[in-house]
């Protein structure tokens, strides 16, 4: 937490502007973000000094009488000050950014985790070491301290997968696996967004991280691996979400719906946010997204159910809510 | 010998052309790191670990651009006047050519240190 | 002197007279549009890109109002995406590089004491390009159909015709147009540099100005045209179904990122390096001295355009291409600030050695270096790649572009404008408005602008319609907001200046007490340009050269006179400027108008499929270009030579390498040879993302190596039978040349003929997969070339017979065969690619 403070504290120096611990490159809680955040106060504090060093000299410039500076003192500023000095700075800065550049090592019994960008969501699949996969959507969650790859790539147009805390932006990209390995050094909730164009619902294309710590990350991704047990209560809902054709885009485990053109829905409730990471997960939100998911997400491939009874929609919701 | 090597290259003369020779070989060592790092992860798949290849590359840029240098800065020291050379005058254009030439030789040579520096830094393909 | 013919004042009359009515502009409603002069297309120009300019702020207006607050719901989602697309391509194609081209083609005769640029018609055609396209991309979003994928247009989300429409259409063939309309005044503006100096003007006097357009007229000819092979198979994507970005049939959609910033990041540089020019003419006029470190400014402008050539990945650097590739990238992008740090020096350093008069546009000079330097450091972060990964999309790079592009162009241009009003308008604009409109934007653009960095770094993605509360960035973005309609107010207060113009009192002459060539301008503005072309011996000529006005105006330099009522301009060596030749200029003529009209209906009209109209529209751009040809150029004069004064007499008719068409022919070849390595890098590059290149199965086998190397031949033998016929044609054996053209052009058609049949023969399917479809392309751009020789072959065999090209007065035989330099260049490495390549792969 200091961590925050801190960068908070940098901000603050700036502008009295706001600041989020959730979705901030500068509220770091991974390492490569670390690292990242750094070498932005280096680089930040370097130039603050040179471009206050450049003012001044233009201030003296315009001020100094005529003939104060000589012809050969004049060509001799602009070979060293304007010549030498940058080669040396900028070839420092390129030689301390390129061990930088490196990856963190993987090992072959380290987390992997598919991601595939869709428009506007995210596909999510984990993939333990020597275990079945476990597919879910729309929430990436980490073990503190173990290292995780990421595999992206995209279904339909171009995305970025950019998590600002723990790591930089890596473009997914279709027809193409791109690798991104990250550490989690502290666990809380954060975001991640889209941070490449990807059409009408750009903005809304985010996404919740939850780093937890291994063993709770371990009974997690236990609990998903299990089919959902809906409250008995909910079973007008499931009828409801059967008879709506729901299950020809969406999965969930251990029913018949087996769709794969949604996002899959098997823990939908125990996600904390709705619509890729869109607003916060409630019988509220979700009812309108069950009605009319185009007016809450323009371009998204569900249409909107303007016949659908409002108990219906009430009924998924609530079945949709209980899966957790 | 000395003096007949001097000769010769006082005779070369400078122009629009020989002005572009240093960051032309920059441009091409540029384009042949590209390539070079570009083919070997698309097509072997990983980098030889003593890059002979990239180094002799490297080495024979430097010496073109060097090359290129030393010939413009011989040239560049005609006998006469004193500065400012801004003058209409035959051995000043050539005088400006030349010192321009060698100023982009400078250029070009940090240019292809800087372009090289990663491959001591980074030895594989990810 | 004082024995001098010009002492005459009935003589100089006279002079005045005849230059006058040779000169003077087409009278009436719509015949003063045909005029090609370049102090009236220059300023149509440049008001026409000022507007475009303005209207692509209010753009910009529109999307801060949507983003003072969170979830603010002003404008919609796909009114949003269609803004900020259409502000960043129109501020980038409709504003800076025109802008740019169209001061230049006001300043560059003033600067180099021509009369005139070589080709007059040729920016006349240009302007009207660019008026057509530009209405034709901007008005769209009065009917909602404006490109609404970024100005970047990545594919797949642009390529697909499920995901994007019409407006997708209208940016790459609209934006296609203009990129040919800024070719062609590339073309114009090296030619005019290089060869349209005044007698004595070597290399290292000529003002800076045209150094820095000389680089960046350079710059467009190797940075556009791969833009234009990217739009081309772009376009075979969309419309005819061949996929080459597609990965599910072979593409890449890294293809296009690549094409797109091979021209997009060198255009940074072409539309910053400009405003840097003006700041070279500007300061050495407030420090009243000579600019020190004149080399080393052309060195930093020679050095900044290769490096920028070595910049393009690093707008990939999170496209997951390996860490080493990056690297190269991010090593040239910080090598590329070494040369800008040494302009801003020479700049520090003249003031510093000068005695500095206070003034508006040093103000803005001054003031806009300040911010550049901001947005340079900010450069420098981001070529850094690990910080790149977090601040790459978003509001930060947002900051930088702007930080630079205010700094380095907008700044500068309006500074310009505060400096050069006097001389096109005889009248200087209010220093007390000047100077609040100065603090207004600099204010303005300091509020807008700095704030985004932290939302940027707060993680706010660009190309957003809105973002949410919960990121804690609202007070930034409305920050930002009440920035830019400062920063708005700003302009409007420039503007409200401009407007009072016309009211104000006439400026003295060379208001400035500057020292370079274009001052010679007289508030009472004549149409020829220069009274007589002066001996130019120093860098600062008014300054330094004693009674030089006066001898300018009293016609005691060359060419003080037009005894045969033609415009004319002198042409000079490229390194020395010894006179040449006089060459005559184009005068009005409906002629460019109306091939840009119909040009531009091709494009038009394939945007909307119209594919027989776009054709009509095709063949009648052939019939204005040839007919352009045949009257306006290579024409015979009536005599061998004229005097230009002093005892020197100069032909009136070059071929061969002396001649401007001839400089105009290599450098438009320079161009398309790059747009055609766009294409042969596109087949290479699909060789290293796929393991098997070529693919194998039914469709995908091909062309073999019999036909391309057939096609091979003939293109060889075209070439060949061109150049003998120049040589034969020289030596005055006209029939024997006659014969070798028509060889040569038999053998062209049948090289048409034998390149289709390789793949036709094998029955390679482009819309199978990337393989046949860029074999087809480099296939159809070959053949194409070959017609177009086929044409130009033809066009030389009529001219000979209409005696209109003789063996004395070639350049039509000398031109066409430097195109087949390249045409043979050309047919070699597409039939060695298709043909032999996949042997060896």
């Amino acid at each position: 937490m200091r961590g925050v403070k801190a960068s908070c504290g940098v901000a603050a120096l700036f502008v009295l502007g706001g600041c989020n611990r959730h979705q901030s490159a500068l509220t770091v809680f991974g390492e490569e973000a670390a690292t990242v955040r750094h070498l932005t106060i280096v680089m930040l504090v370097g130039a603050i000094v040179i471009a206050a060093g450049v003012a001044a000299l233009m201030i003296t410039a315009v001020r100094a009488p005529e003939g104060r500076l000589t012809l050969s003192s004049g060509m001799r500023l602009i070979g060293w000050v304007g010549g030498v000095v940058p080669v040396v700075v900028l070839l420092g800065l390129l030689l301390y950014s390129l061990p930088a550049m490196r990856p963190l090592p993987v090992a072959q019994g380290d987390l992997r985790i598919a991601v595939e960008g869709e428009q506007f969501w995210w596909r999510v699949q984990y993939q333990p070491p020597g275990a079945a996969p476990v597919v879910t959507a729309n929430e990436i969650r980490v073990p503190v301290g173990r290292t995780v790859q990421f595999d992206l790539t995209a279904g339909d147009v171009i995305h970025s997968f950019w998590i600002p805390g723990l790591a930089g932006k890596m473009d997914m990209i279709p027809g193409r696996t791109n690798r991104l390995i990250v550490r989690a050094s502290r666990p809380g909730t954060f975001r991640g967004v889209c941070t490449e164009f990807c059409g009408l619902s750009h903005a809304l294309m985010a996404f919740d991280v939850v780093a937890m710590e291994p063993a709770a990350f371990d009974a997690w991704l236990a609990n998903e691996r299990r089919p959902a047990a809906p409250a008995a209560a909910t079973a007008a809902g499931a009828r409801a979400f059967a008879a709506n054709g729901c299950a020809g885009c969406h999965a969930i485990a251990g029913t018949d719906a087996a769709g794969q053109i949604g996002p899959d829905l098997t823990h939908v409730g125990s996600r904390t946010s709705l619509g890729a990471g869109n607003q916060p997960m409630s019988r509220a939100a979700l009812v309108r997204f069950i009605e009319d998911a185009p007016a809450v997400k323009p371009g998204a491939r569900m249409p909107a159910y303007p016949q659908m009874s409002r108990q219906d929609a009430q009924a998924i919701a609530a079945y949709l809510e209980s899966m957790k | 010998m000395k003096r007949g090597l001097h000769g010769m290259v006082t005779r070369l003369k400078v122009t629009l052309w020989t002005l572009i020779v240093p960051p032309t070989v920059w441009a091409a060592h540029f384009l042949f790191s590209y390539l070079w790092a570009a083919i070997h992860c698309a097509k072997v798949g990983g980098f030889p670990r003593l890059p002979i290849l990239y180094a002799v590359g490297t080495i024979v840029a430097l010496l073109l651009i060097a090359g290129a240098g030393i010939i413009a800065h011989l040239q560049s020291r005609v006998p006469g006047d004193t500065p400012p050379h801004e003058e209409g005058t035959d051995s000043d254009r050539m005088r400006f050519l030349a010192f321009s030439t060698v100023l982009l030789a400078a250029l070009s040579f940090v240019g292809v240190l800087f372009t090289a520096a990663p491959v001591l830094f980074l030895t594989d393909c990810r | 002197m004082s024995l001098h013919a010009q002492d005459d004042p009935a003589l100089r009359a006279a002079q005045e007279d005849r230059l006058r009515a040779v000169w003077a502009p087409p009278q009436g409603l719509f015949l003063r549009w045909t005029d090609c002069n370049n102090n009236r297309v220059g300023v149509w120009y440049t008001l026409t890109a000022f507007c475009f300019m303005l209207f692509a702020g209010v753009l910009a207006l529109i999307m801060r109002t949507q983003l003072a607050v969170p979830e603010n719901d002003l404008v919609s989602a796909n009114t949003f995406n269609q803004l900020f697309t259409l502000h960043g391509s129109m501020m980038m194609f409709l504003f800076a590089v025109p802008m740019f081209e169209a001061v230049s083609i006001i300043l560059l005769p003033q600067l180099l004491g021509a009369r005139d640029l070589p080709f007059p018609r040729l920016s006349a055609f240009g302007y009207w390009s660019f008026l057509l396209g530009g209405v034709f991309v901007g008005g769209s979003i009065f009917f909602n159909a404006a490109p609404d994928g970024g100005w970047f247009m990545y594919p797949p989300l642009t390529t697909r015709t499920d995901l994007s429409g019409l407006g997708a259409d209208i940016w790459m063939l609209g934006l296609s147009f203009i990129e040919v309309s800024s070719v062609a005044a590339a073309v114009e503006l090296i030619v005019g540099v290089l060869k349209c100096r005044p007698p004595g003007m070597r290399l290292n006097l000529m003002p800076l100005y045209a150094w820095y357009i000389l680089v960046v007229a350079v710059m467009i000819l190797f940075a556009f045209p791969p833009l234009i092979a990217g739009d081309v198979l772009f376009e075979m994507e969309r419309l005819l179904n061949w996929p080459f970005f597609d990965a599910a049939r072979g593409g890449d959609p890294l293809l296009w990122q690549h094409l797109f910033w091979i021209f997009g990041h060198p255009e940074v540089y072409i539309v910053f390096l400009p405003s840097i020019a003006l700041f070279a003419m500007m300061i050495p006029t407030f420090a009243q001295r000579h600019l020190l470190g004149y080399p080393w400014i052309v060195l930093a402008a020679v050095g900044t355009a290769f490096l920028s050539f070595g910049l393009w990945v690093h707008h990939m650097f999170a496209t997951g291409l390996p860490k080493i590739s990056l690297a190269f990238f991010s090593a040239a992008s910080e090598a590329v600030a070494i040369p800008t740090g040494i302009q801003i020096f020479a700049f520090i350093a003249t003031l510093w050695a000068g005695k500095v008069k206070w003034s508006t546009p040093l103000l803005y000079a001054t003031g806009s270096l300040a911010i550049f330097v901001i947005g340079g450091l900010t450069g420098v972060m981001v070529a850094i790649a690990p910080f790149d990964w977090q601040a790459h999309d978003t509001y930060f790079v947002v900051a930088h572009l702007h930080y630079v592009l205010i700094g380095g162009t907008l700044l500068p241009l309006f500074g310009g404008l505060y400096y050069y009003w006097p001389l096109i308008t005889g009248k200087k604009l209010s220093d007390r408005l000047g100077r609040t409109a100065f603090w207004t934007l600099f204010v303005g653009a300091n509020l807008t602008f700095f704030p985004m960095h932290f939302s940027g770094l707060y993680g706010m993605p660009r190309r957003v319609f809105t973002y949410p509360s919960e990121l804690g960035i609202d007070y930034l973005n409305l920050a930002s907001t009440i920035g830019a309609y400062l920063f708005a107010a700003g302009t409007a207060i420039i503007c409200f200046d401009l407007a009072r113009s016309p009211w104000r009192q006439k400026a003295p002459r060379n208001p400035w007490n500057a020292g370079t060539l274009e001052w010679l301008a007289h508030p009472d503005d004549e149409d020829w340009g220069i009274r007589s072309v002066p001996l130019i011996e120093s860098r600062y000529p008014i300054w330094d050269q004693k009674d030089f006005v006066k001898k300018v105006d009293e016609g005691r330099f060359f060419l003080p006179d037009a005894e045969e009522g033609r415009r004319e301009t002198i042409v000079t060596t490229v390194l020395d400027a010894r006179p040449l030749y006089v060459v005559r200029l184009g005068t009005p003529s409906w002629v460019p108008m109306l091939t840009a009209i119909a040009l531009g209906s091709v494009f038009i009209l394939t945007t909307y499929h119209l594919y027989w109209w776009s054709l009509a529209g095709a063949v009648a751009t052939l019939g204005f270009v040839l007919y352009w040809l045949w009257t306006g150029t290579a024409e015979i004069p009536e005599k061998d030579c004229k005097p230009i004064g002093h005892g020197i007499e100069l032909p009136l008719y070059v071929s061969g390498s002396s001649a401007p068409g001839w400089w105009a022919m290599f450098i438009t070849m320079m161009a398309d040879a790059t747009a055609f390595s766009g294409l042969v890098f596109g087949y290479y590059f699909f060789w290293t993302v796929h393991p098997e290149f070529p693919p194998s199965g039914p469709g995908m086998d091909g062309p073999g190596s019999f036909w391309p190397m057939v096609a091979l031949a003939l293109a060889a033998l075209s070439w060949g039978t061109t150049v003998a016929a120049r040589e034969t044609n020289r030596r005055g054996i006209v029939g024997t040349a006659r014969l070798l053209l028509v060889i040569g052009i038999a053998a062209s058609l049948a090289g048409i003929w034998a390149g289709l049949q390789g793949p036709l023969t094998t029955g390679l399917d482009p819309e199978l997969h990337s393989y046949p479809a860029i074999v087809w392309v480099l296939v159809i751009w070959t053949t194409a070339h070959a017609g177009v020789g086929a044409i130009m072959q033809g066009y030389t065999l009529v001219r000979s017979i209409a005696g209109r090209m003789t063996p004395r007065y070639d350049a039509d035989l000398r031109n066409i065969t430097v195109y087949q330099h390249f045409m043979a260049l050309t047919a070699i490495v597409t039939y060695a690619t298709i043909g032999l390549f996949p042997g060896v792969a």
